[in-house]
């Protein structure tokens, strides 16, 4: 069961992080990250008090849910300590992006590559309540022109994994998902250096709903929707024009809703999973990019992709598993249209013995 | 029992979450433009009527009649017309007041820059690899006109702020000579909205910077003319609400403004930028003679090539104040593969690998590259903000503008005849595999336009503002250093610019020195 969840937990996971891959955005130094690195003294205190308190809230609403499913009385507790460490590789490539709803090439970009490097460790709390950390290493390059990519770690992200609800039945099972994640830049990467950003150099609270259904032949069927609050991203100019002018650093990113259904099974006595899914994403906000122009951090970014994902979990190492995912972008407004393969190994196992 | 629990969590978590969410929904209300608040004025100069202009032959050179007398029964009509309106008052109005203030021509060089950036976009290639310009007989088929890159950019500015200078220079004449107080002192029930001046009202100055900003930049950027109308409307209206002015005190400014805009923009029509843009074959003549001359030349990188740089002929744009090119030119840049060059070469290579957070940071300040204001853009908005905190007059403001932007197009006039005459290739062309930071511009490396731009501006701002010459001269200082961390120019392209900047601005300060305003 504690391996099932845990499997469910990052295979969410990572696609909620294609999404963000797959952005054509540049990154910039953010509020809060600067904060606590370099104490930036141009930030406004006030909306970092701000940001700096939702943090906290947040901590401590961790802590809070963990403590109520440690009761002091339950030493048992210890026995779901169980620890999952992955490293995902995904390799993101474009040649064509849409400019505004224009889609187009670009001789002096060529194909753009992103490749990602995302250790995760997801750890469970209870069967019902886990955690979960990643820190994307991210390189960008162009394969013409002569614009210099970059490299360096994105976002730092924690997540929050709840299963509220589950129903058995012999005949198949209903299980539900609430993820609430929070992520931050982790280096001081400028956002608005599009389509070279490593991301979008905001913070991100996102909120995600996950409903699914198991059919006792292993077939399921889970659909999600998740709302991604994301703050502002500053940029290294105090001037831009996004449909007018503005007179700030600051760039409004505009918050999305990202919606996926997926179909899958298990093959082979549960050694294989495999599953399709489609996924889209909308911002709510946002301007376009304009005729030969490049794209900026206040970009409107909608997509809509379909994925595969093969896992396999080899029989000789109880815990491990291999993954390989495939991701191609159908339509899109000022994205990319990328092709993501990803590769990934995962390993689960008690983080300590339980007290018997 | 369990179940509970975990519901009880669940609205925990959900509660939280949501309430991020609400706390970071309020912070992104953003500024759209500079705020200030009005302010009353350090000196209103009395004696502004008698200052030289810049391009005007005369004060009187455009009539405006002599306005009807506070006792007269057309005056007192206009008087309760502006009281009506300043009763019929909405939320908006006062917004729009606020926003004007009693110093727009701050305002209007705000709008200026803003369609600078709008329009500041480069020609996309066409399916078949070739380019199309815009073209100003059809501005509005695409590629829309005007590319608003930093050479146009630096002209549109200077038209804008000679005829705003030559303008008030007139309005300041009328003012003086026909002495019409302000509404608000020959009707004492009407309460002044904006802070009190001794200014005559007569011809009013923010009706003249209206109509004037208005006819100057709608024939630079001719698809805002609707645009522009509904600004230059809502000025007008803000100044009868001001409690400041009667309708002939605007309607006389609107004529003064539009007639001195008229012969401005008869300069325009020749000073040569028309052909600024050349054709192929004389681009490649420029390019041909260069390498004949120096065993070098210059050639975009792009894919599809741009088959000509961003406008050859700019450098025989006539200038405001130089007369001789020739004579700012700056000496022949280093040879390529010479020792002095791969000294140069060798920086930039270092600063690609080992650019530091706060180069990147000045790179990016300054480009001032596509969508944006451009070099001169962003010494305007410095000027714009020296002329606030100084508490400046709109005469004064015109002149620091005038001045300001008379000297940059020069720079840039001066700055181009150096590209086309040197031709030199850029960092990306001359320096094997060397990627940046910044797109390389459709032009000649030598000199940096930044450079020239800036210390140009630099110059002019040190001399009307003193006590801000350290600033100005860091500012410009960071502005050509920036060109070299974002991989675009070597250091003696920046150096050189910089020098030449100060050059120019030498002749545009003589003359502004002569003008009467000191």
């Amino acid at each position: 069961m504690l391996i099932q969840h845990c499997k469910n937990t990052l295979n969410n996971f990572s696609a909620l992080y294609n999404i963000r891959q797959i952005l054509l955005l540049i990154p910039k130094s953010n509020a809060l990250i600067s904060i606590f690195l370099t104490g930036n003294k141009l930030i406004k205190i006030k909306s970092v008090r701000n940001k700096i308190l939702i943090f906290l809230t947040f901590l401590t609403l961790l802590k809070t849910t963990a403590s109520m499913a440690q009761t002091p009385s339950d030493a048992l507790m210890m026995d779901n300590n169980e620890l999952c460490i992955a490293m995902i590789y995904q390799n993101d490539t474009w040649d064509e992006y849409w400019e505004g709803a224009l889609l187009r090439d670009n001789q002096n970009i060529g194909i753009l590559t992103r490749n990602t490097i995302m250790p995760i460790m997801a750890y469970g709390i209870s069967s019902k309540f886990n955690v979960i950390i990643a820190l994307p290493y991210v390189t960008t390059e162009a394969s013409r022109g002569q614009m210099a990519g970059t490299s360096g770690l994105q976002d730092f992200g924690i997540f929050a994994k709840f299963s509220p609800y589950e129903l058995k039945k012999e005949s198949c099972s209903i299980s539900t998902f609430v993820t609430g994640g929070f992520s931050v830049p982790a280096s001081s990467y400028l956002s608005d250096y599009m389509p070279f950003n490593l991301g979008l150099g905001t913070q991100e609270f996102s909120l995600r709903g996950v409903l699914k259904y198991e059919h006792k032949s292993g077939v399921y069927l889970r659909g999600s929707y998740a709302y991604l609050h994301r703050t502002t991203t500053e940029a290294e100019r105090d001037y831009y024009y996004a449909d007018g002018s503005y007179y700030t650093t600051t760039m409004d990113v505009p918050s999305a809703s990202n919606a996926e259904v997926a179909l899958g099974g298990w093959l082979f006595n549960k050694a294989i999973q495999l599953e399709a899914g489609y996924v889209t994403q909308t911002s709510f906000t946002g301007d376009d990019i304009r005729r030969q122009n490049a794209g900026q951090p206040t970009n409107k970014m909608d997509m809509a992709s379909i994925n595969g994902r093969l896992r396999y979990f080899p029989s000789i190492l109880k815990g491990l598993s291999i993954m390989a995912g495939y991701s191609d972008v159908l339509s899109g407004r000022n994205v990319g249209k990328s092709t993501i393969i990803s590769g990934g190994i995962t390993y689960q196992f008690m983080l300590k013995k339980a007290q018997s | 029992m369990t179940s509970n629990k975990y519901i009880h969590k669940l609205s925990l978590f959900l509660i939280l979450t949501s309430s991020f969410f609400l706390t970071q929904g309020c912070e992104k209300d953003l500024p759209r433009f500079v705020e200030f608040e009005p302010y009353s004025f350090t000196n209103i100069d009395k004696d502004g009527g008698m200052w030289k202009q810049v391009h005007m032959t005369g004060v009187e050179q455009i009539i405006i009649d002599a306005p009807a007398a506070p006792t007269s029964d057309a005056y007192k009509i206009e008087v309760a017309a502006a009281k009506t309106a300043i009763a019929a008052m909405t939320a908006d109005d006062e917004e729009a007041l606020k926003y004007w203030g009693n110093n727009p021509i701050v305002r209007w060089n705000e709008i200026a820059r803003e369609l600078a950036a709008k329009y500041n976009l480069i020609p996309p290639p066409n399916a078949d690899g070739t380019y199309t310009l815009p073209d100003p007989a059809n501005p509005s088929k695409f590629p829309y006109f005007p590319f608003a890159h930093p050479p146009y950019s630096s002209r549109a500015y200077a038209y804008m702020s000679v005829a705003q200078f030559d303008a008030l220079i007139a309005a300041w004449h009328y003012k003086y000579k026909f002495g019409r107080p302000a509404l608000h002192k020959n009707d004492s029930s009407v309460k002044q909205l904006l802070p009190t001046t001794d200014l005559p009202s007569y011809p009013s100055d923010g009706a003249v910077i209206a109509a004037v900003s208005r006819e100057i930049l709608s024939a630079m950027f001719p698809l805002e003319k609707d645009y522009l109308k509904s600004k230059a409307d809502e000025s007008k209206k803000a100044l009868i609400l001001s409690g400041l002015h009667v309708q002939s005190d605007v309607s006389a400014g609107d004529s003064l403004g539009r007639g001195i805009a008229k012969v401005v923009l008869q300069r325009a029509a020749g000073d040569g930028m028309r052909f600024a843009q050349t054709p192929k074959s004389i681009s490649d003549s420029i390019k041909n003679a260069a390498f004949a001359r120096f065993g070098w030349k210059w050639t975009n990188q792009e894919t599809p090539e741009r088959p000509v740089g961003l406008t050859p002929f700019f450098g025989k744009v006539e200038t405001w104040s130089i007369p001789d090119l020739v004579a700012v030119r700056p000496p022949v840049p280093p040879a390529i593969g010479s020792a002095e060059f791969n000294k140069a070469a060798d920086e930039l290579k270092n600063i690609a690998n080992n650019i530091t957070t706060e180069q990147r940071k000045i790179a990016n300040w300054w480009s001032d590259g596509f969508s944006t204001t451009t070099p001169p853009g962003h010494w305007n908005r410095f000027a714009s903000d020296y002329i606030v905190k100084y508490k400046y007059s709109p005469l004064r403001s015109a002149r620091t503008y005038a001045y300001m932007n008379m000297a940059v197009q020069d720079a840039g006039i001066c700055c181009w005849d150096a590209k086309y005459y040197y031709h030199y290739p850029r960092p990306i062309e001359a320096i094997p595999g060397f990627k940046s930071i910044l797109g390389s511009p459709n032009f000649p490396s030598y000199t940096s336009g930044h450079s020239t731009f800036s210390a140009a501006a630099a110059a002019v701002l040190a001399n009307i503002f003193p006590s801000e010459k350290k600033q100005v001269d860091d500012w410009a200082n960071e502005a050509a250093e920036s060109r070299i961390y974002g991989g675009i120019h070597y250091r003696f392209d920046s150096e050189a610019g910089l020098e030449q900047g100060r050059k120019v601005a030498a002749f545009t300060i003589t003359k502004a020195m002569a003008d009467g305003a000191n």
